[in-house]
């Protein structure tokens, strides 16, 4: 009883504050006078900028795709299976513009590619023109997302060719090479992975704000800031982010009805016989080369164009100390936002994988269809929301950035929450309850101890991406309330490159926190299951 | 897994919602301000405001995203929940709109009283500071450009740019015209600037660029924008259009300071008020990369900042123009093409 | 048809193997018994080449095929069959597909496939499963299948890594007869590793006996049975 009520409960909070924000937009749209009217959609629709952005979102979107499981496959099982050195330092270096917000990349490679760039002294200016005046538009924001989001897939590959049980791999290698074994037997049987990956990044580029807007492409999410932003009309406005929803629900029902029926099953292998590596013989040199020119294109170019361009010592010390406040506030939100995140997370992960109501699938669909959906459409509608006299405690504070996390990230802590469960024998909980142990005190003394690796996972990958939030928080943040992300996408405008360039090395610097911390975990649990 | 992780966890959140709220609700002496104007710019001004008065300013600031209507934006739809004390505009026809929307307040500052008629609201709604002029950048290399009809001669087909004259100061440039020309010669020169494959980009920082890549020759941006690209030596000029005796003029657009009605801290906001429109910021603004003219007569400014007084300004009325703005809006979508 | 000679191999230092030396004769059936942690598990990957020893060699038909930490000749060219203790069957694949695979890889004939396939179930009595895939199958059947996939490649040395050990004592008996009268039909040299002495007993034709990664003894089956007895009654 206590069980059933606690978990309806605070699934019905979470909807409230995440999903109804939402879904009151799509409301007000349809009724935006109080009367039925569906003008604005028709106008929309008819609208040849429409089907224009359309074409852009989902092209942006689809050739990322391809491009980081076309690189990012082979990566993963290269730094997974293989004997090529330097395996962690590159798994590393890939993750690198993972961790900042995404339009990093593209101011990296702006100012690695302006006439007073690095690039132009060693290709000379023409080239590095030329190559500018691509890098603005498509092909700047797909090889910068790609580099995004390619540590995705690689992590993801890694992960779960990491599950497969090696007698499956090894029933193979005694009549077949290690490519026909890796092509017939490991990746089928993480092909849910993959295409996991796949719809993440499909997924996390359409909703993609920064990228696009510094690259100067039209894609819906940048059209729904500008449209709320800079037209009168906010009615038309909310109607323009409806496409996007409209494609982030096709994601949902993608999702849902076919990852969930592959269904193979992955045996837990961590502490049994150490996996031997693919030996990469004569190849190995050339591979080398081949990742080290990847790992310069796509992580040590922009890299090294925001190091070179912060130059001074004295630079970073103005910069930093006129951002110190930015910079706490967004370690702050990040870690509240975080722990709301895991709290969630906990609760509904444990809703899902246990199968308490048969409407977890319903609450599912919705955390995923908020973290498809991009952050600039559910800021609209936490502005709707909470924009009112009676919850302007809420409004004008913090709490509305944190909530606008909460709708984004849900996904992710509920998921991570969910797949830590499984790896819980329900006898563990059944055990202590015929002892006549309650529900609360199983959940503290059976559950949550054994799934501390999860929730401390959950907690820094949530940080991670809380941290480097900029579609939400660009549109709720209250004044005074701006964090490190905004203040650099805010300050772009017309202040010096070496001041914008130390900012994102900043930003860098402190997202380190989370993925060093989640390295040194993995390392001990690593450790402590090889002793 | 050791639980004094979880442990460290819950203790630094808790720590974090504790500042966190503190912060958000304890009584300080403070003013809410939404700036339009670049925040490189306006933000020393505002730390320069709370060092020597002691009151703390939180600020809440546009993105070029935003075509600097953002923040304006936002407080139309705060309207029944005002969260703002002051907003600073970077153009006034933004704060004709707000006190024609009725979210601005009526404040008369004793340092208005300089400032010449043109430049302030009559009622007391707005008062300009610190202006900026709409100019050409142009390449040093070739032909001065004197008139904004350079954008209509076909000697200058497919060779100039100009930003979305949906967004920014450049839609306020465009009414204005409107006001002055009257609607049918407007349109027939907006149609010209079509035929003569005038490019559209999105912002006068972008159309710079272009124009200091050699991408184009000339475009009418914003007077900082070009006399950033002129300090730093890119190899291009700036040049104020229409100045011969009877020419149109240029357009100025001072930055505006407007009082938000029903904002928390009153007192606070005038006091702020006052401080933007000093003579002081005025000075402080003309010698950093803004480079805006400042409307107090006599203020010291640097060699490449024209005096107002020596610039022969587009005789507009913003309340018209303001007014003009709305008007064009769906004309203007059809001109780009939404 | 098999030796190993003098080979070692060490984890983290500590030695799973210590100099262990033996031959397996062709058509023999060689039962390695000790309890768990002896290395008898790592002798039989060794053999099939999915590690290779730190000191000694392991021979197949006279050809060295690891020699000190040296692979010198891969698993897919050994002509080694392996049945895993948790068996291994490809889940995505069918029972067909899953005996298939090794037979393709080795391009075998289309019809040739079919037919040794059909040959190898029919033996096994699990043709009527040819498209079942591995979730379908009761815990027997999968060991069948196992033991088919096996066999279907006609190995010169067919491993089994205690393939019965998950089994109940009835299915366990009933499966001991069909590897028997399988290994006699294919005649086909077996190396079987267990813990279970009356399973070792009744399988082979001589007996090594492993522990602390070193063997105790090798023997014929009554031996080995002497041995196990008097070492109880020292204790």
């Amino acid at each position: 009883m206590a069980k059933r009520a606690t978990l309806l409960l605070i699934a019905f909070i979470f909807i409230l504050v995440s999903f109804l924000p939402v879904l009151t937009l799509l409301i007000k749209s349809l009724f935006p006078h109080g009367n039925f009217f569906i003008g604005n959609y028709v106008v929309l629709f008819q609208s040849s900028r429409t089907w224009i952005l359309l074409w852009n979102s989902l092209s942006f979107a689809v050739v990322t795709t391809v491009l980081a499981l076309f690189l990012g496959v082979p990566m993963g099982i290269l730094f997974s299976k293989t004997n090529l050195p330097f395996k962690g330092l590159f798994t590393l270096l890939f993750t690198i513009p993972f961790i900042v917000p995404s339009y990093m990349i593209a101011v990296g490679w702006f100012y690695a590619l302006v006439p007073q760039g690095f690039l132009a002294r060693i290709l000379g200016t023409q080239v590095s023109e030329i190559m500018l005046h691509s890098f603005f538009g498509f092909r700047g924001a797909v090889l910068v997302m790609t580099s995004v989001l390619l540590p995705v897939v690689v992590i993801l590959t890694m992960t779960y060719l990491g599950l497969v049980d090696p007698r499956l791999e090894e029933a193979a290698r005694l009549s077949s090479g290690w490519i026909l074994t890796l092509r017939k037997i490991s990746l089928p049987i993480i092909s849910p992975g993959v295409f996991l990956a796949g719809l993440l990044v499909f997924t996390l580029t359409l909703g993609e704000f920064g990228v696009p807007s510094f690259l100067r492409y039209s894609v819906f999410p940048v059209e729904a800031f500008t449209q709320f932003s800079a037209f009168y009309n906010f009615d038309a406005a909310i109607g323009a982010a409806v496409p996007l929803g409209i494609i982030t629900l096709f994601i949902v029902i993608i999702e849902r009805f076919f990852l969930r029926k592959k269904n193979f099953e992955l045996m837990e292998t961590i502490g049994k016989e150490a996996r031997i590596p693919i030996e990469l013989n004569q190849w190995k040199p050339w591979i080398l080369i081949l990742v080290i020119i990847f790992a310069l294109v796509l992580v040590i170019v922009p890299l090294a164009g925001l190091i070179i361009k912060s130059s001074s010592l004295a630079t970073f010390q103005k910069t930093f100390k006129n951002s110190m406040d930015s910079i706490f506030r967004s370690l702050m939100y990040a870690s509240i936002g975080a722990t709301l995140l895991t709290f969630f997370g906990f609760f509904i992960g444990y809703l899902l994988e246990r199968k308490v109501f048969r409407f977890a699938w319903a609450i599912d669909s919705v955390t995923f269809f908020l973290f498809a959906l991009p952050g600039t459409v559910i800021g609209i509608g936490l502005i709707g929301m909470w924009n009112h006299p009676t919850t302007n405690f809420i409004y004008s504070s913090a709490a509305v950035i944190i909530l606008g996390y909460a709708a984004q990230y849900a996904a992710l802590g509920e998921r991570m929450m969910a797949a830590t469960y499984a790896q819980i024998p329900y006898s563990m909980e059944e055990v202590a309850q015929i002892t006549g142990v309650g529900w609360f005190r199983r959940l503290s003394g059976i559950v949550a101890p054994m799934a501390n690796r999860g929730l401390i996972t959950t907690w820094l990958v949530g940080f991670l991406f809380c941290l480097k939030d900029v579609g939400v928080t660009m549109m709720i943040y209250p004044p005074g309330h701006d964090t490190l992300p905004v203040r650099i996408f805010t300050l772009m405008a017309n202040s010096p490159e070496e001041t914008i360039a130390t900012l994102c090395l900043l930003m860098l610097g402190i997202a380190f926190l989370p993925l060093g911390a989640l390295g040194i975990i993995f390392k001990k649990s690593r450790f402590k299951s090889s002793c | 897994m050791p639980k004094k992780y979880l442990k460290i966890i819950i203790f630094f959140t808790t720590a974090c919602v504790f500042s966190s709220v503190s912060t958000t609700y304890a009584r300080t002496n403070e003013v809410v301000v939404y700036v339009s104007e670049d925040q490189v710019f306006s933000e020393p001004i505002l730390k320069d405001f709370e060092k020597e008065t002691g009151v703390k300013v939180k600020a809440l600031y546009d993105t070029e995203e935003a075509k600097s209507t953002g923040v304006m934006n936002r407080l139309l739809a705060e309207k029944n929940n005002p969260q703002g004390d002051v907003y600073w505009a970077n153009e006034p026809i933004r704060a004709v709109v707000l006190k024609q929307k009725g979210i601005s307040a009526a404040y008369f500052s004793p340092n208005a009283k300089d400032i010449p008629s043109p430049f302030k609201d009559p009622e007391g709604y707005w008062t300009g500071f610190s202006a900026r002029v709409r100019v050409f950048v142009a390449n040093q290399e070739r032909a001065a450009f004197t008139s904004i009809c350079d954008y209509t001669d076909e000697k200058w087909e497919n060779k100039a740019v100009m930003a979305n004259p949906l967004f920014g100061t450049t839609t306020s440039w465009v009414a204005a015209l409107f006001t002055v020309w009257g609607d049918e010669k407007a349109k027939a020169f907006m149609s010209l600037l079509k035929q003569n494959g005038v490019k559209i980009s999105t912002s006068n920082g972008e159309s710079t660029t272009l124009v200091v890549n050699k991408q184009f020759l000339f475009a009418l941006v914003d007077s900082d924008d070009a006399t950033n690209a002129v300090r730093s030596g890119k190899g291009v000029q700036q040049i104020y259009p229409d100045q011969e005796e009877g020419g149109l003029g240029s357009l100025i657009l001072p930055n505006a300071a407007i009082l938000i009605k029903g904002g928390k801290n009153p007192e606070n906001a005038q006091r702020l008020i006052d401080y933007l429109l000093s003579p002081e910021t005025e000075r402080k603004l003309a010698f950093a990369d803004c480079a805006q003219i400042p409307l107090h007569p006599g203020v010291q400014t640097p060699p490449d900042v024209k005096k107002i007084e020596k610039i022969r300004s587009m005789k507009v009325d913003y309340e018209a123009v303001a007014k003009k703005l709305q008007e064009i809006q769906s004309y203007l979508k059809g001109w780009v093409g939404h | 048809m098999l030796k190993i000679e003098n080979v070692s191999k060490a984890y983290h230092g500590i030695k799973a193997i210590s100099r262990v030396s033996l031959m397996v004769e062709r058509a023999e059936r060689l039962v390695v018994l000790g309890p768990s942690g002896c290395g008898k598990t790592t002798l039989l990957r060794m053999v099939a080449g999915f590690i290779q020893p730190d000191e000694g060699k392991i021979l197949i038909e006279n050809k060295i095929v690891s020699d000190s930490g040296k692979c010198l000749m891969e698993p897919e060219d050994r002509q080694v069959g392996m049945v895993f203790q948790d068996l291994a069957l490809w889940p995505h694949m069918n029972v067909y597909e899953n005996l298939a695979f090794g037979l393709k890889a080795k391009k075998i004939p289309k019809h040739v496939v079919h037919q040794r396939i059909d040959e190898i179930l029919e033996k096994m009595q699990m043709i009527q499963f040819k498209n079942s895939y591995p979730k379908e199958l009761s815990g027997g059947q999968k060991q069948r299948v196992a033991l088919a996939r096996a066999l279907v490649m006609q190995p010169k040395i067919l491993l089994m890594d205690e393939p019965l050990s998950n089994l109940d004592f009835e299915l366990n008996l009933s499966l001991r007869k069909e590897i028997l009268k399988l290994q006699g039909e294919f005649n086909t040299t077996m190396m079987y590793v267990t813990h279970d002495r009356d399973e070792a007993f009744s399988l082979a034709t001589r007996v090594v006996i492993m522990g602390h990664g070193q063997i105790q003894m090798i023997g014929a089956v009554k031996e080995a049975s002497d041995y196990i007895t008097n070492l109880y009654k020292r204790a």
